[in-house]
């Protein structure tokens, strides 16, 4: 017989880490939010008592969103990346994990340990590789050059949207790959077998039985990938640099140099949050709605 | 569906290697039009890879596979009017019961009202009429089964295979689904080709056996020729429990063979008779007769019960033999009064015309596995140490 | 041409696309950091245009190679600092906490699961923006070392969870009941049976720990103070775009090196520790034994 306070009281540090550095600074960012800013020095005061929270600031920054706003076409833009980033992760990482789950035999061990470096290096490292080749005299515009496509060395890194969007597909998508891998591969040889025994060609087979049986697969290693490219802000800084190219992360952190703009800055979190918190819920609710159904998540 | 007259095929030096290894290792097979044909041995003896070379799944290194003439090696497996059982079902998670029978259909592009129609027809046919819109989770594995079975059966093919379909399921679902699955065949005429490890599910079912090996055939025949004259050691072995000893065989003697077991002399009049060297005889337990110590004849060796074991429907003897050799022997349970008691001394005597001598093997044949209901028979013995 | 013809015995026909999709994925993903990795060596100043083969951006040039250079010196020193307090602090707290929830039947466990789970789908931009306000507005910590490991180890316990979590269940409570049976205390079966049962993931933990905090960027950039509390990430990050030397691939390529290091080290030690230890293989063996 155990002492039930045992086993939590091994959690208990733990725990209280989490809410003392996790819960708590979670409910500041909304005490600076629906604070005040003090006038004299234009720091954020932040206000703890829910009560007596002020919204100026938030509908100001809610203001600022609308269609021809300072911030709504951030958001656009921000959005934009990130879909189109998504779809050429997708349209890479999709065959390369198809192919890793069900085809490669004797190279998959090699394969997947290559697969895996890149998590093991910094994502700044691999940036600044990118860096040194897009640079005017780096070895991209040279082949180019070379291959007699320019004539000129090309700007790729002065503010160049496709270079931003080229950049997060490079950092974002092993982060693909390994899930998808992941759902690829428990999908049953035989269940694909049986499609082609049925009288499928190996492209109707994968549209009818491989696609739909990863559906939930893609969604989350979507969903994995997009919440974090959305509060991403250094991709850009160190690829473009430039306000032209500049996503919301980049105008949070923009309100976080400065001292008076840190309340602006928490609204726009708090904003990015409960964007985020929507898709992560939404993403729950497929999920939840598709295991009841089939009673078998692929998960 | 009409009774099929079609779906013979024929496996003509068929041969599968995988790197250095062959598991298919040049067969020769016929299997007749409507015939329910079953591929059986132990695991690992390429009756599954077999299988597979006819559904399409692999591709064959050399030989030909004809159906009705045609081969196929070279047919993508979507094309070819063959149809399998998986031993895992495979059913489609995502669709329910009335989108996994109906797929087949729809590759086909069947019209919606015929496909509605077959569907049904054939769930009624397995007897799941009403669970179309159940999911494949939702069902207990005989119903999924026979989903499997459903879902090949709709599209009409000339053969159907199955791999092991009841391997997952209880001995009674088994026996049932064993019933239902011949009367399925024999109602439509459809040729099965049936892959088991399961020696008593074999007999029970087919019309003929093939009894296979390291990749290669060790016999064909039909049930009874194959459990009462095995040609070798391993379908004699295989199949049932066998009294299997070495002797040194002498050649002919007035039909029968003439074998040194230890110091005593038999005849085996079954075999063949020529037969001289080491090698080995086997008898079938019901065979073996009991007699009282006294009793004096040809066949006869002295031994001593070692184990009486009560089967309910039958009685098990374990008696050893004078030679050093175990011999079992059975009796059904007629109603004859029997007492057998441990310890006593016996005579066996084994019949001429049950005695079976079979010949030398041409190079070291795999023992077996041990079966469970074997007390203290060589082989459970010599496996168990191991 | 045998290759060639096994590939299409394959009866789904497509691999020849894919596996050329895949390794041409593969080369993509790594030849840019190797060519990175490549220049660090490089002669001259330049990070783009190769000089000649040499190592003076590792310790060579008196002034500017990540050995002499102080800023950068600075840096590795910090980052692996850092990496060292998080690793000290997060993984007992994330071992805890990974033993409390697995065992926990109470109503608690639900609750503190979710908040544990919760860093993990938490974008680090958020998590770095509340730290800085409560660090400055409400608990009054200066920014800086301390104020950056507190950081660091708040992300890092979720993970540590995971891992010793998933390895909890694998064990099963079987060895600690018979422990328990034989005479053990629950402490006694925990320190003598349960904890050298984790040491794999204990140890795995450890380097995961390490690696995210040495290639750890934003949480670490916002709660630094001053140019002596940059972290090898935080010095890419600024020098990236200016006019810096290949030095600055050195100094990402010496981090690159150690995380592969740490993370090669901890691959051989769990395959190690896993084979000695009682799995499915032995049990076998000991039943087969028993039979004979």
């Amino acid at each position: 017989m155990v002492r039930r306070w045992f086993w939590p009281s091994f959690a208990l540090p733990g725990a209280a880490w989490l809410v003392l550095l996790f819960l708590v600074p979670t409910y500041a960012v909304l005490a600076v939010a629906f604070g005040t800013t003090d006038p004299i020095f234009s720091n954020p005061v932040p206000v703890w008592n829910p009560l007596d929270w002020q919204f100026q600031t938030m509908r100001s920054v809610l203001g600022e969103m609308r269609p021809g706003h300072t911030f709504w076409i951030v958001y656009v833009r921000t959005f934009a990346y990130v879909a189109i980033s998504l779809a050429g992760c997708l349209a890479i990482g999709y065959p390369v994990a198809y192919y890793l789950a069900r085809h490669a035999r004797r190279s998959k061990a090699l394969l997947l340990l290559l697969l895996i470096v890149p998590f093991w290096v910094s994502y700044l490292m691999r940036m600044l590789a990118w860096v040194g080749l897009l640079l005017p005299d780096g070895l991209v515009n040279r082949a180019l050059q070379e291959l007699g496509v320019i004539s000129q060395p090309y700007g790729w890194l002065d503010g160049q949207a496709s270079s931003v969007i080229l950049a997060l597909i490079y950092g974002y998508v092993p982060y693909l790959i390994l899930p998808l891998y992941a759902v690829l591969d428990r999908i049953e040889p035989h269940v694909l077998e049986a499609g082609r025994d049925l009288g499928a060609s190996p492209i109707s087979t994968f549209l009818h039985v491989t696609l739909p049986l990863s559906k939930n697969g893609i969604l989350a290693a979507s969903v994995l990938i997009a919440l974090p490219m959305f509060g991403d802000y250094y991709t850009n800084d160190v690829i473009s640099g430039s306000p032209r190219t500049s996503m919301i992360g980049n105008q949070i952190n923009l309100f976080f140099q400065g001292g008076p703009q840190r309340t602006v800055g928490a609204s726009l979190v708090i904003i990015l949050s409960v964007m985020l918190a929507l898709l992560m819920s939404y993403y729950l609710w497929v999920t939840v709605r598709a295991s009841a159904q089939t009673e078998d998540s692929l998960l | 569906m009409s009774k099929k007259t079609d779906g013979a095929i024929e496996l003509v030096e068929l041969r599968k290697e995988f790197g250095e290894v062959a598991a298919v290792d040049g067969i020769d097979l016929g299997i007749r039009a409507g015939e329910f044909f079953s591929l059986l041995g132990p695991s690992g003896c390429g009756k599954t890879t077999t299988l597979r070379l006819i559904a399409g799944f692999e591709r064959p290194t050399a030989g030909k596979i004809l159906l009705d003439g045609v081969d196929m090696a070279a047919v993508a497996p979507h094309r070819r009017k063959v149809n399998t059982v998986f031993q895992s079902y495979a059913l489609f998670p995502h669709l329910d019961v009335f989108g996994n029978v109906a797929f087949g259909l729809r590759r086909q592009h069947v019209k919606r009202e015929e496909v509605r129609r077959r569907v049904e027809a054939v769930l009624e046919a397995v007897q799941l009429g009403g669970y179309e819109k159940r999911k494949p989770a939702q069902l207990s594995g005989g119903q999924q089964q026979r989903v499997a079975l459903a879902r090949a059966l709709v599209l009409e093919p000339s053969v159907l295979l199955l791999d092991e379909p009841l391997g997952a399921l209880d001995a009674k679902l088994r026996k049932a689904l064993q019933l239902e699955l011949k009367g399925i065949q024999e109602r439509f005429g459809i040729t099965f080709v049936y892959v088991t490890h399961d020696q008593e599910e074999a007999l029970t079912m087919s019309d003929r056996i093939a009894v296979m090996s390291g990749g290669r055939v060790e016999q064909v025949a039909a049930p009874a020729e194959m459990y009462e004259e095995p040609q070798t050691v391993f379908v004699a072995d295989f199949l049932g429990v066998s009294n299997l000893m070495h002797v040194t065989a002498e050649g002919a003697d007035a039909g029968a063979c003439r074998a040194r077991l230890g110091d005593f002399v038999l005849r085996a009049g079954n075999g063949d008779a020529a037969v001289s060297g080491s090698t080995r005889i086997v008898i079938r337990p019901e065979r073996v007769r009991i007699e009282p110590y006294e009793s004096m004849g040809d066949n006869r060796v002295p031994g001593m019960i070692e184990r009486v074991v009560y089967l309910g429907s039958a009685e098990q003897l374990v008696v050893r033999l004078a030679t050093g050799d175990v011999v079992q022997a059975l009796f059904v349970n007629d109603g004859t009064p029997r007492e057998f008691v441990q310890g006593t001394p016996v005579q066996v005597h084994l019949p001429v015309d049950a005695l079976r001598v079979l010949p030398p093997p041409a190079a070291a044949v795999p023992e077996p596995e041990a079966k469970p209901l074997e007390p203290a028979s060589d082989a459970a013995v010599q496996l168990g140490a191991g | 041409m045998k290759r060639v013809r096994d590939w299409f015995a394959n009866p789904w026909g497509q691999p020849r696309a894919l596996a050329v999709i895949t390794w041409t994925y593969m080369a993509w993903s790594i030849v840019p950091v190797v060519i990175a990795v490549l220049f660090s060596f490089n002669d001259g100043r330049s990070r783009s245009v190769w000089q000649g083969f040499s190592l003076r951006w590792y310790w060579g040039d008196p002034s500017l190679s990540v050995f002499h250079d102080p800023s950068m010196r600075g840096a590795l020193e910090q980052s692996l600092k850092l990496a060292g307090f998080d690793m000290l602090i997060a993984v007992p707290l994330g071992v805890g906490l990974a033993l409390g929830l697995t065992r926990w039947k109470g109503y608690g466990a639900r609750p503190v699961n979710f908040l544990m789970l919760f860093p993990l789908v938490t974008p680090e931009l958020v998590m770095a923006v509340s730290l800085l306000l409560v660090f400055v507005l409400l608990y009054k910590i200066p920014l800086g070392t301390e104020a950056q490991v507190l950081g660091q180890v708040t992300f890092s316990i979720s993970y540590v969870v995971i891992i010793v979590r998933s390895r909890l269940l694998s064990i099963g409570p079987s060895y600690e009941e018979a422990a328990r049976d034989l005479g053990a205390s629950p402490v006694g079966a925990l320190r003598l049976v349960l904890l050298p049962l984790l040491s794999p993931a204990i140890f795995a933990s450890f380097i995961v720990v390490f690696a995210l905090s040495i290639d750890d960027f934003v949480v670490t950039d916002y709660l630094s103070s001053n140019e002596s509390t940059q972290t090898v990430p935080i010095k890419i990050y600024s020098g990236v775009r200016g006019t810096t030397t290949p030095a600055l691939n050195a100094l990402a390529t010496v981090m690159v090196v150690a995380t592969l290091a740490a993370v090669a080290l901890a691959f051989l030690v769990y395959r190690w520790a896993l084979r000695s230890q009682p799995g499915q293989q032995g049990a076998l063996k000991e039943i087969a034994a028993l039979e004979a």
